[in-house]
């Protein structure tokens, strides 16, 4: 009996012991080291996926349906619902270039148009297709740790590297503690305005990896409008042939 | 030879026959638009009058099979001239994909633009924002396409143009260098029989360039036209864009471009609607100015205003427009042409004899359906 009661003791105490070290390895987490985990996460060489927008406003509702194939740098979109079927984006860096299917013609989008929404939409171009890994263009830092959504998470504040082109001047990101996914992101102008606020509803894991399957961008600057992007079909690291990210695929 | 009589119809056996010939287990689709529209004119006695108006656009999408994609586009519409329901292919075409070489054979759009509103160094003159009107940019041709890499090809074109028995040949060179689109490009047009006229052969050569300069998309193009036993003349084209986020989130877009360009070119340029006022009272050297303004209201509507006015007679089209996606598939669409300036000048109204008539005003109102 003092032998059974000896070793309850030592387990006890083992656990307890493995329970701090988590709690000590995890709180101790730098802001770059959750990014990181972040960004590893999301991040991913290769993407294929279907994908449908609503854009709302007031009481109206408009669906747009699209596939997507994306690498580290490049992406390309091509619209499949009826009223912009066949139109194509293609984005190679900072360079942004549209196929106008009637026509058949490429025309190179002017820098200034990426920030606009993406065919009307509250994602802009740069939002969509943007393809840089955030540590690369934000320094962050942990401010808080709060629960969202019945959550934990850590609330980080990133704000853009000097010299980088960025969006966004500031962002402050919910991140999953568990899952290391953005649950929610507040986007800010330099003056501290917030722009745009953006919500993952669903998240799933797939291939290994959890992944936002319906997220909500709203506008900020605009009353009662907000775009929901949800992937009905996502698949990673494919081969993707070079010229896919080409003037060439577009035609 | 090959006549252009013959050639759409070769092209859709051969479509045929390689349709028949392998299995295309992907879906076949149809889709397209319908237009309805409602004409508003005020004319030069300041008549009112009005007209409906119809069309629809069908196109035939076919799944990409073994590098080949045909594709086949229809419009049809009532032929103002005769009353009855016409049709004219925008597209029935076959493409190969090769390795080095991508070959399209039949009727396919043949479009050099770069981003203006109008381009004096297209394969077909024409202006952009009213070549729907015209479709002179669906063309029977011949088209070898090299890619050289992700933003470098050479094109060849052999095209087959209405009112003539000879070919009509384009090359055109794209790359781009330090962030800018550029192209190179030669067209020769043969002799064109144009209703009973006889537009003589010539060539152009052209050079387009369009890039940022800080927070300004900026774009350009010149031109060099020449016919045989004949000087030759330049044309140039200069323009910019800009957008301007307002702090409620819309933005305001605009765009303006400079044209200048020998009288004798104006007109291809323009398309046969202004061609009547050209050869008026205007100098050696024409210079137009264009500009719009789009402003997007909401997520589903915008307003835009374009303007296109000859700083030669300072006579000028304002054309204000509105459009409104009710739903997925339906829009509304207002558009408005106001035609200032005085007798004979190029955007004026009343026009010389001989030369078409223009409205004092047009107002259109209409539904589009996508499916």
């Amino acid at each position: 009996m003092k032998k059974i009661k000896w070793f309850l003791l030592i387990g006890i105490t083992v656990s307890i012991l493995f329970s701090c070290l988590i709690i000590a390895t995890t709180a101790e987490m730098t802001a770059e080291e959750i990014i990181l985990k972040r960004d590893s996460n999301e991040y991913f060489d290769t993407a294929q996926m279907e994908a449908e927008m609503i854009i709302v406003s007031g009481g109206r509702k408009i669906t747009k349906t699209m596939l997507i194939l994306s690498d580290k740098r490049n992406a390309l979109i091509e619209f499949t619902n009826p009223v912009d079927r066949g139109t194509k984006f293609l984005k190679r860096e900072d360079d942004l270039w549209m196929f106008f299917p009637d026509a058949e013609e490429i025309i190179k989008i002017s820098g200034h148009m990426l920030n606009q929404g993406m065919m009307g939409s509250d994602f802009s171009y740069q939002d969509v297709m943007e393809a840089d890994k955030l540590t690369d263009l934000y320094d962050f830092e942990i401010i808080k740790e709060e629960e969202f959504e019945g959550r934990p998470c850590y609330v980080l504040e990133g704000i853009a590297r000097e010299g980088v082109k960025v969006s966004y001047y500031r962002r402050i990101s919910w991140v999953d503690k568990e899952r290391f996914i953005g649950l929610k992101e507040e986007l800010y102008t330099k003056s501290g305005r917030i722009l745009k606020e953006t919500k993952a509803n669903v998240i799933e894991e797939i291939e290994g990896r959890w992944v936002p399957t319906n997220s909500v961008m709203e506008n900020k600057l605009r009353k009662d409008t907000y775009t929901e992007f949800t992937i009905t079909q996502i698949k990673f690291n494919l081969e993707i042939p070079e010229e896919t990210f080409s003037l060439q695929n577009l035609r | 030879m090959i006549t252009k009589k013959y050639f759409n119809i070769a092209i859709l056996f051969m479509i045929f026959f390689i349709l028949g010939s392998i299995t295309i287990s992907a879906k076949v689709d149809i889709g397209g638009e319908i237009n309805a529209s409602l004409v508003v004119i005020l004319d030069n006695q300041e008549n009112l009058s009005a007209y409906p108006q119809g069309s629809l656009d069908l196109e035939l999408y076919i799944p990409p099979f073994d590098n080949n994609q045909i594709k086949s586009a229809v419009y049809l519409y009532p032929n103002p001239s005769t009353g009855q329901l016409d049709f004219m292919f925008k597209k029935l075409y076959l493409k190969h994909k090769f390795d080095k070489l991508h070959l399209t054979l039949g009727r396919q759009p043949i479009s050099w633009s770069f981003g203006s509103m109008l381009n004096p160094v297209d394969f077909t003159l024409g202006s952009v924002v009213m070549d729907e009107e015209t479709g002179s940019k669906y063309q029977d041709a011949i088209e070898a396409y090299v890619p050289l890499n992700w933003n470098s090809s050479v094109s060849l074109i052999a095209a087959f143009p209405e009112g003539s028995q000879d070919i009509k040949w384009g090359l055109r060179g794209r790359t781009m260098i330090e962030g800018y689109d550029l192209t190179l490009n030669y067209v020769r047009e043969p002799e064109i029989d144009f209703m009973g006229t006889i537009i003589p052969a010539s060539q152009r050569i052209g050079f387009t360039a369009k890039g940022d300069l800080g927070p300004i998309g900026a774009y350009g193009a010149l031109g060099y036209y020449f016919k045989d036993n004949d000087n030759g003349n330049l044309a140039y084209l200069i323009g910019g864009d800009y957008s301007y986020f307002f702090e409620a989130g819309n933005n305001i877009y605009f765009q303006l471009e400079y044209l200048s360009m020998k009288k004798d070119n104006l007109s291809s340029i323009l398309g046969p609607f202004f061609a009547g006022n050209v050869t008026n009272n205007l100098n050696e050297n024409i210079g137009l100015i264009l500009g719009m303004v789009n402003y997007e209201i909401d997520e589903f509507s915008q307003i835009n205003l374009m303007a296109i006015s000859s700083l030669n007679d300072g006579s000028v089209i304002i054309i204000p427009g509105y459009r409104n996606q009710l739903s997925n598939n339906l829009s509304l669409n207002l558009s408005t042409a106001i035609y200032f300036g005085k007798e004979d000048t190029l955007f004026g109204s009343n026009v010389s004899e001989g030369a078409q008539q223009k409205p004092k005003g047009m107002i259109e109102i209409g539904l589009t359906y996508s499916f």
